[in-house]
């Protein structure tokens, strides 16, 4: 079980939906904290949904004020480059770039893709702590670099 | 990691609980935030609106070391944050953004930002943000940081000397090594903190100009001004937050005087309620003037009085409104209450003089122009600041005598003035609406100027200055006798740049205006306590004068004997008195 719980994660970093800064988050868990991660990961994807949904309804309306989503994708970057979610950062790099180039397709294009990043990560995290609580509080403990 | 960890520890114990204030509109970067800075051992607060923060930060400056905050939040920007906090409470400030752009790091320091990181954040660079406080501390305290014996072993003399000019460097050392070793004793950890009173600020901006601004020195400037208590590293912080400060305002303000002594002042004292304010009178805060009715908020510089006068004194009034703690005019605490920021006035106001803008004053206002300034005026204890905002540039004059009542203290004599003024407008004009706000309020507000500057012994007389509408013409004069005792006691209208500029212009006149009007913020806030404690007393002789022509004024103005308006506030000033 618990080799099972190294295994996905690491898998995730190989994959590239994580990256070191979620390990700087792991090392901040502790006895103090013992589900640190899990909390920043939920806070993270409720804070997340948010922006995905705002960013949503702005590209609906269809006006593409290119300056407003800029923003609300910026926002959304900062936080997924907190949690170490390194897929949805790089393709929310790729809408901001079409949002400074004005390219309307592009960021519709592009921010498909990020809700599709999110969601795939959601759900990969969220297995994985599913299984680390199964497995026990060891598991998510620091993780030996 | 845990090695880090534990160099945390084994430093003096000071970075330990240091406290911190962490201010992020992102919820995830928040609490990745806090749970790292707990990590290094500091006491974290967290909040994710600046407005929050600042609430937390006014409420008690002593409570925390050091400030974390993001750049982009919905409800403020980052970097004005910045300078409020650096302003008020003087504590250091870190920035936090996702933007590498080197011109938001630009922008991060030229507000005055201690650092800027970039996120995500990582622990290593938290481990080192105690520096900033040792740093800060080192230069306003002299020496006494919080961790009292780490000073030699902080490796911030460093970044002292490099504060100052280079060439400055060897002195600094020699001086810190001096100062470092009076300053060792371990009960004064925290020295409290040097208030720049108006009268201090002035002696030394008149240092400065002494010696020449690009090449005062700290150590010189220390000598020039011959105040005992007062350290070399109290007055270096201070020069360097002054130039800053104008460095600031220059780009920012339009017409900014580079004497904003008083927004100055108000700024870096921090509006400790608003009392001791010293504000400068800083010319500089007049910019923005447009009509010279900036009534100089009552630090001794007449300025605020002159400031709310002008119509965009009226905005200014926000400033003012700080004052009010000192028992400035604002004595309407439910009108001035509004203005009351003080920490944020002085900031906010200088957008080229508007400083009244916003500001409550509605009350005062409208009555005031209902009643053509009569029976208002003598209603009108408090509501002094209001005027500006809710009154056009034409209703200079009705503003003008609104505030007299609303200010009693304020301008004791420059309501009466103005009163005289326009009413005698008024009467001409037979016009129930102000007379002719260019030239009137001009002339009003010049006199008002003088007369507040003057005055501004009294402002701080109760606010609750009852106006009595049957005052007569005598009050008035009373009122100016007691001014003159006043003025002569400490007015300093301008403590500095007021006296510079002022007294060059002979007669409060334009100068004055200007001022006032440029300066909203520093009116209000400052200091009206201050004043009374002898603020003022600078301009004794041409308040004199002033009076002594608002004195012909009101005589020539037989009719406005009527003036319930005006006088009923006087009489109460001069009980103040």
């Amino acid at each position: 079980m618990q080799r099972q719980v190294a295994l996905i994660k690491q898998s995730l970093f190989d994959q590239g939906y994580l990256d070191e800064q979620f390990m700087e988050l792991e090392e901040l868990q502790d006895d103090v904290n013992p589900n640190f991660v899990e909390e920043v990961a939920t806070l993270y994807f409720k804070d997340s949904a948010r922006l995905i949904n705002s960013i949503d309804q702005a590209l609906e309306r269809g006006s593409f004020d290119f300056n407003r989503l800029d923003n609300y994708m910026h926002q959304f970057k900062g936080s997924s480059t907190s949690i170490g979610a390194s897929k949805v950062k790089t393709e929310c790099t790729m809408f901001r770039e079409y949002c400074r180039m004005g390219n309307a397709e592009g960021c519709l294009r592009t921010f498909q893709q990020v809700k599709k990043e999110h969601a795939t990560l959601r759900k990969k995290l969220e297995h994985y702590f599913q299984l680390a609580r199964q497995a026990g509080p060891k598991e998510t403990a620091r993780r030996s670099k | 990691m845990t090695v880090e960890r534990q160099d945390c520890v084994a430093l003096d114990q000071f970075p330990v609980g240091m406290r911190v204030l962490a201010v992020d509109d992102d919820q995830t970067c928040l609490r990745i935030l806090e749970s790292l800075l707990h990590r290094c051992q500091y006491h974290v607060t967290t909040t994710n609106q600046a407005q929050k923060a600042l609430e937390l930060l006014r409420e008690n400056k002593n409570k925390f070391d050091l400030v974390i905050s993001d750049v982009d939040m919905p409800d403020m920007d980052g970097f004005k944050l910045l300078e409020l906090v650096g302003l008020e409470m003087d504590l250091p400030v870190i920035m936090l953004s996702a933007h590498s752009d080197p011109k938001y790091v630009m922008k991060g320091v030229t507000h005055g930002a201690c650092d800027y990181l970039l996120k995500p954040v990582r622990i290593e660079e938290l481990k080192n943000i105690w520096q900033h406080v040792v740093r800060k501390n080192r230069g306003s305290n002299n020496g006494d940081k919080k961790d009292g014996s780490g000073n030699e072993g902080v490796a911030n003399s460093d970044q002292n000397n490099g504060r100052a000019n280079r060439k400055r460097k060897d002195q600094y050392n020699e001086d810190e090594d001096e100062e470092r070793d009076d300053n060792d004793d371990p009960s004064s950890q925290k020295k409290p903190r040097v208030v720049w009173t108006v009268e201090l600020h002035k002696k030394f901006v008149a240092a400065v100009n002494q010696l020449g601004f690009e090449k005062a020195m700290p150590k010189k400037i220390l000598d020039l001004m011959n105040v005992e208590k007062l350290t070399r590293e109290n007055v270096a912080s201070h020069l360097q937050k002054f130039r800053l400060y104008l460095k600031r305002i220059s780009g920012n303000q339009q017409a900014i005087m580079a004497n904003s002594d008083l927004h100055f002042l108000q700024m870096s004292n921090g509006l400790d309620g608003f009392h001791h304010r010293p504000i400068p009178v800083g010319s500089g805060q007049f910019h923005g003037g447009a009509a010279a009715a900036g009534m100089r908020p009552f630090p001794p510089n007449n300025g605020i009085l002159g400031r709310l006068n002008t119509p965009s004194g009226i905005g200014g009034v926000r400033n003012l409104s700080s004052p009010p703690s000192s028992g400035m005019f604002l004595q309407n605490p439910t009108d001035l209450g509004k203005f009351h920021h003080v920490s944020s006035l002085p900031l906010n106001h200088i957008d080229g003089g508007n400083i009244l803008q916003g500001l409550p004053i509605p009350l005062e206002f409208d009555q005031l122009q209902t009643n053509n300034n009569k029976s208002i005026i003598a209603g009108n204890s408090m509501a002094f600041p209001s005027f500006p905002t809710s009154l056009p540039n034409n209703n200079n004059h009705l503003v003008l005598e609104g505030h007299p009542q609303a200010s009693p203290s304020a301008f004791p004599g420059h309501q009466i003035n103005k009163r005289l003024e326009h009413w005698s407008n008024a009467v001409s004009s037979s016009s129930s609406t102000l007379p002719p706000p260019g030239q009137n309020s001009n002339s009003l507000i010049s006199h008002q100027f003088d007369a507040s500057s003057s005055n501004y012994s009294i402002p701080f007389c109760d606010s609750t200055i009852p106006l009595n509408p049957a005052l007569d013409h005598t009050n008035p004069r009373a009122f100016y006798r007691a001014t003159d005792l006043d003025s002569n006691a400490n007015v300093q209208p301008g403590v500095y740049y007021d006296s510079l500029q002022m007294r060059q212009s002979g007669n409060y006149g334009p100068t004055t205006d200007a001022m006032l009007s440029s300066n909203p913020k520093e009116g209000f806030t400052v200091g009206q306590q201050k004043l009374q404690s002898g603020f003022m007393g600078g301009e004794a002789g041409s308040l004199d004068d002033i009076v002594n022509s608002t004195m012909k004024q009101e005589q020539s103005q037989g009719d406005l004997s009527e003036g319930d308006l005006g006088y009923g506030g006087f009489s109460s000033l001069r009980t103040c008195i």
